[in-house]
């Protein structure tokens, strides 16, 4: 039979046409490379504890590289953590596997039905791959935080600023204009149309430290040019710090803008977000309440400016009726967390919900998850995922589960069938 | 004919092997309180005259979220106090764990002097003047006291460093602390702790006649029954609840906060749901006679009292069903108004709780009774309550009867003298194969005791799969639930396995290695849970938190993952268990020997690896999936997941690497080997670092074994290739000689 007829089915066509792949499916490559991947996971696995699940997810997982330091805690540290060590990153080992992968597909695996088992678990694991490389390059996560009877129409997302001026000359309609974090960290100069004057970014950080001064006390750092606002009054000095990825981590984003009426400025203000929500911020200082609200008069209208968590407004809200937190008699430990709420969708339909653990609340693409929630203060809080992606490893883990049966029953059949032969050998 | 009587021996021989495992494993034995035969048998009905503590010990009461028989009261916190199930009188006798309880709760006087505490750290121990070699670990409450307001200093002092940080002084301290807190708390839960009126808010010469006096009264509820007249008169008479009325109400009050202030200092709940109460709700004696209170008593402060003694009035005035309605209103809407919470708090003790349960009454009789050693009152009134318990509380009462034998059983610890059992066995059989005098058929010697290992191995798993099940009828739970659990489970997967491989292949490697394996399972579970940090109340069937909540989960993921667990140690062991075979060869220059065991060996590893990787694989994606449904993300790179993910990906590059040609035997057992030291990683070193969402099951004492136990894998592996490198020296040595 000529070659010709085989296509691509045949393991042998495929070597003589993908030749070039053949290197690339090599095992020893694929031990190389999940060798590797156990180093990267072990190491991330410890840098958690230093600079938090995001901060090690940012530097190993999410990159090519990271560079790791030997930690002085550990056995012999003092002399070993200053060498960096070059750690092969999440994408690059990732995307390697996935070639690997593919060109074993090609070049190694015979498409028949007797090893239709062992394609099927790669599928799943390629799919895996492929799947969380898009979970993370796609999923978005945030928070809702919902007082007892209030209604929330937006999500706050954990990590990120925006600078909002609130237009509230009339009550009735209220006007947000909002500066999101990359053209703060961008700087320059911003218009937008319905802004009466422009902002010039000075200066902007993701977290600070700030205390307040005595009143003759000059300031010094970031907002020593400021001049108006909370931070002018209260004489409150800013220190920039790096952002805390731990999971407790409090982050206190502040930014420094310049007014400008045409070519006129208006003044210099200073804001700093609050973590938990700028409505803290009367409670720490009443000095510092304004935070939450600085009154700018311009042409007659009152703008206010705030910086807080960057917010997604939803066409659809939330109403919280109430909350359970119960625990086990006699003991700290909780067995339930409850929110009852109503979800009002768009066309004034409405949809009682409870959400509580393992059992999210999922509408339009997003998912609302119990995250915390304060008896006390009756509020709850969720957090609120979406993923795009979300189904990929569903369908990775029935491929896998196809893959591991059909190689199972295989081998299980072989084996009746031999003892079966055997046993007729034997009678 | 000589054949037929070494034959008979050697039947002989197995039976009487097999017998002990049985007298070890089931039957009465004189190293636990109860056999297999007891959960058969009925409760026995003790001597009227002797204090019957057996029946004692099988009085419900609820601690830490779950009803359990006294018993299990009395070990669980023994074993947090002295890591043991028992205590020790002065001669160091030991003393049971229900007698010790029933001194506690009754006869604190005596069980003062009781060795209660264990302090085996030497610097611990200099705070408290005394020397390990001299002085002994175990010490009595007695010998602690003049020391207690040290030992409070020292360990508030440990536990401002984060409990990362805490080196093993500031965790004993701490420790020794949170003891003798638990053991003045026992003391005082059935018996209130002493009155102490301020001198400066309560008017001593008024109160003193309403306190409990041991002469006049016959117990505490005479004066539980004054406190009751007071509030009755006060129902009668509303408008006396006014403020400056310190006649009428600073008795009650005084009596009001310092019933609500018992609650605090009682350790677990004695009273059921009173009759035609819903919900379920158990109570301690303060509670029962004045409720609790609703926030920190020093929220006190801040109460404005006109509003308070108006509000209280004002309740009191109202009709009983309207007050249970406003009392719930208040706690519902005005969660941060301290003023109302604790008006609301009065309201309740004065109108709504009334009489006093017949309970209470009950066991302050039992206490009189047991003081003064008499047995008929005593045996009647436990009796007395346990029937009340039952009737007031059926749902709750339904395994007590079945926990007190489990506990007396301890199935675990029988299992774990019936491992060492099969290893001695299996390892007596290699040396019987080893020895051959020409002659002698010690091979059927060996063969027998081969055999009675395999069908040991069958009568100690049965044992252990009881213990286990035992554990899930009484808490209705899948089997593994904590770290504690895993460890039983991850034994008794391996051993499981072991029993099924040398069914097929009786060659006692399976044998040994799964009691191995088992064995120290147990032993590490038995630290989990003497470990104080992980199990605070000593109890090992602790309550699941709202997330792990979900027995769906908690079957597929939690077993599948921990099956994994087990067979990658398993695939561990039997290399470890080729490198010692080989070493033997290598000693005795027999390296020709081994080819069929070899390959047994491999195939062995090889099967198992494959049944790891199968495991953890789709256990660890079943924790994707449950993470997606509760916490939003397939993957969050949490701690707990990577070292999951570590087993699965180290268990693919074994098989690759064997596919690839690239192991052999020594290499594949090499491997499989530093399986081990990636699942103990997964296992325990993840919860070390404290982080993520995995971190409930922290641990600080663990981290010394851990490294020791990483330490002796890498020495095996090292062994693994010593011949290889013998051989590559004298090789050498003779190239040179050339």
């Amino acid at each position: 039979m000529p070659p010709k007829n085989k296509g691509l089915s045949s393991l042998s066509e495929r070597r003589k046409r993908f030749g070039w792949l053949i290197p690339f499916a090599d095992l020893r490559l694929t031990l190389t490379l999940l060798s590797l991947s156990m180093v990267l996971i072990f190491v991330a696995t410890l840098e958690q504890v230093r600079v938090g699940i995001r901060g090690a997810q940012a530097e190993f997982f999410e990159s090519m590289y990271g560079i790791w330091y030997y930690p002085t805690q550990f056995w012999g540290g003092e002399y070993f953590d200053s060498i960096p060590i070059p750690i092969p990153g999440g994408y690059l080992l990732g995307g390697l596997l996935i070639l690997n992968l593919l060109a074993a597909f090609i070049t190694r695996f015979q498409w028949t039905g007797k090893k239709m088992g062992i394609q099927f678990i790669h599928l799943g694991i390629i799919m895996l791959l492929v799947g969380q490389l898009a979970t993370q390059a796609m999923q978005e996560e945030s928070r809702m935080q919902i007082d007892k009877g209030e209604s929330k129409n937006y999500l706050e997302r954990f990590h990120g600023v925006e600078l909002a001026f609130i237009d509230v000359t009339n009550p009735d309609t209220e006007q947000v204009v909002a500066l999101p974090q990359d053209l703060l960290e961008e700087g320059g100069i911003h218009y937008a149309k319905d802004l009466p004057f422009k902002v010039k970014v000075l200066d902007f950080g993701p977290n600070c430290e700030f205390n307040s001064l005595p009143p003759a006390q000059k300031i010094s750092g970031p907002a020593k040019g400021v001049n108006r606002g909370v931070i002018q009054t209260a004489n409150l000095e800013i220190r920039p710090k790096p952002e805390d990825f731990s999971s407790e981590g409090m982050n206190f984003g502040y930014v420094v803008f310049e007014l400008f009426d045409g070519s006129e400025s208006l003044g210099t203000w200073a804001a700093i977000s609050h973590p938990a929500g700028n409505h803290w911020w009367a409670q720490i200082n009443p000095k510092m309440g304004d935070l939450a609200f600085q009154p700018i008069r311009t042409n007659g209208r009152l703008w206010g400016a705030t910086l807080r968590p960057q917010r997604e407004y939803l066409p659809y809200s939330i109403e919280l009726l109430g909350i359970a937190n119960e625990f086990y008699q006699g003991t700290d430990i909780p067995f339930n967390f409850e929110s009852e709420i109503v979800l009002r969708m768009e066309e004034n339909q409405t949809r009682r919900a409870l959400v509580y653990m393992n059992t999210p609340l999922r509408h339009a693409g997003k998912t609302f998850y119990q995250y915390q929630m304060n008896k006390a203060a009756d509020y709850t809080v969720f957090q609120v995922v979406r993923n795009p992606s979300w189904l990929v490893p569903y369908i990775a883990c029935i491929l896998v589960s196809i893959g591991l049966l059909w190689q199972f029953s295989f081998h299980l059949l072989r084996f009746l069938t031999k003892s079966s032969k055997a046993g007729l050998a034997s009678s | 004919m000589n054949e037929e009587k070494k034959s008979k021996k050697l039947k002989f021989l197995s039976w009487v092997l097999i017998l002990c495992g049985i007298y070890f494993v089931f039957l009465p034995n004189r190293y636990t309180q109860a056999s297999l035969l007891d959960f058969f048998k009925s409760e026995k009905d003790g001597k009227k005259e002797v204090i019957n503590l057996d029946a004692f010990s099988r009085i419900p009461v609820l601690r830490g979220g779950r009803v359990k028989p006294m018993d299990s009261v009395a070990r669980n916190t023994l074993l947090v106090l002295r890591n043991k199930r028992t205590a020790l009188d002065e001669n160091d006798t030991k003393v049971p764990a229900i007698q010790w309880l029933a001194d506690v709760l009754f006869a604190p006087e005596r069980a003062d002097e009781l060795k209660t505490f264990l302090i085996d750290h030497d610097q611990v121990l200099g705070v408290i003047g005394k020397k390990l070699v001299q002085d002994g670990k175990h010490f009595s409450y007695r010998e602690l006291e003049p020391f207690i307001e040290e030992i409070e200093a020292s360990a508030q002092e440990a536990g401002k460093v984060e409990r990362e940080f805490r080196n093993y002084f500031e965790q004993n301290i701490i420790e020794l602390y949170h003891g003798l807190v638990l053991y003045r708390n026992l003391k005082t839960t059935l018996i209130p702790p002493p009155h102490a009126p301020s001198s400066a808010v309560h008017d001593h010469a008024e109160l003193e006649p309403l306190f409990y006096d041991s002469e006049k009264d016959k117990d505490r509820t005479s004066e539980y029954q004054r406190f009751r007249q007071l509030t009755a008169d006060l129902i009668k008479h509303p408008e006396k609840i006014v403020l400056g009325n310190k006649e009428a109400l600073g008795p009650l009050m005084y009596f009001i906060d310092y019933y609500a202030r018992y609650n605090l200092y009682a350790e677990f709940f004695p009273l059921p749901p009173e009759t035609g109460e819903s919900g379920g709700k158990w109570r301690k004696i303060g509670e029962s006679l004045v409720g609790t209170e609703p926030l920190e008593s020093k929220e006190k402060a801040s109460i404005d009292p006109t509003r308070f003694i108006a509000t209280v009035q004002s309740l009191v005035r109202t009709e009983e069903k309207e007050l249970v309605e406003n009392i719930q209103s208040i706690r519902e809407n005005l969660k941060l108004d301290s003023t109302a919470l604790f008006a609301a708090q009065y309201a309740e003790a004065i109108k709504l709780r009334k009489g006093i349960d017949p309970i209470i009454e009950d066991y302050e009789q039992l206490g009189i009774a047991y003081r003064n050693s008499d047995a008929v009152t005593f045996n009647t009134l436990v009796e007395k309550i346990r029937n009340q318990i039952d009737q007031r509380a059926p749902s709750d009462t339904g395994t007590i009867a079945f926990e007190k034998t489990y506990n007396g059983y301890e199935p675990f610890y029988r299992s774990s003298i019936g491992y060492i059992w099969i290893l001695v066995i299996a390892c007596s059989s290699w040396l019987l194969a080893g020895y051959r005098k020409p002659g002698i058929g010690t091979n059927e010697a060996s063969k027998t005791l081969l055999n009675s290992a395999y069908i040991l191995t069958g009568l100690v798993l049965l044992a252990h799969t009881f213990g286990l099940a035992g554990r899930m009828y009484i808490e209705g739970r899948p089997p593994v639930t904590n770290l504690y659990s895993s460890a039983l489970f991850i034994s008794w997967g391996a051993v499981l396995l072991c029993f099924l491989t040398e069914k097929f292949l009786r060659l006692g490697i399976a044998s040994s290695m799964g009691s191995l394996i088992g064995f120290g399972g147990l032993v590490v579970a038995h630290n989990l849970s003497i470990d104080s940090s992980l199990n605070p109340s000593g109890d090992t069937m602790e309550m699941m938190r709202a997330v792990l909540d979900s027995n769906f989960w908690l079957a597929t993921h939690v077993v599948t993952i921990t099956i994994g667990y087990s067979t990658t140690f398993l695939a561990g062991f039997l290399g470890i268990a080729y490198v010692f075979s080989l070493l033997v060869r290598f000693l005795f220059k027999r390296e020709n020997d081994g080819r069929e065991l070899n390959s047994k060996l491999l195939s062995m590893i090889f099967g198992v690896t494959c049944f790891s990787l199968f495991f953890s694989l789709v256990g660890t994606v079943l924790g994707g999936i449950w993470a997606d449904q509760s916490w939003g993300r397939f993957w969050g790179w949490d701690a707990k997941e990577n070292g999951a993910l570590l087993i699965v990906i180290w268990n693919a590059i074994i098989l690759h690497a064997r596919w690839a040609g690239v192991a052999k035997i020594r290499g594949l057992s090499a491997l499989a080997i530093f399986g081990n030291v990636v699942t103990a990683w997964s296992w325990f070193g993840t919860n070390m670092l404290g982080v993520g969402l995995h971190a409930y099951g922290f641990m600080d004492k663990a981290f010394m074994p851990l490294m020791i136990f990483i330490g002796a894998q890498v020495a095996v592996i090292g062994l693994a290739y010593l011949p290889a490198l013998f051989g590559l020296l004298t090789r050498k040595k003779d190239i040179q000689v050339i």
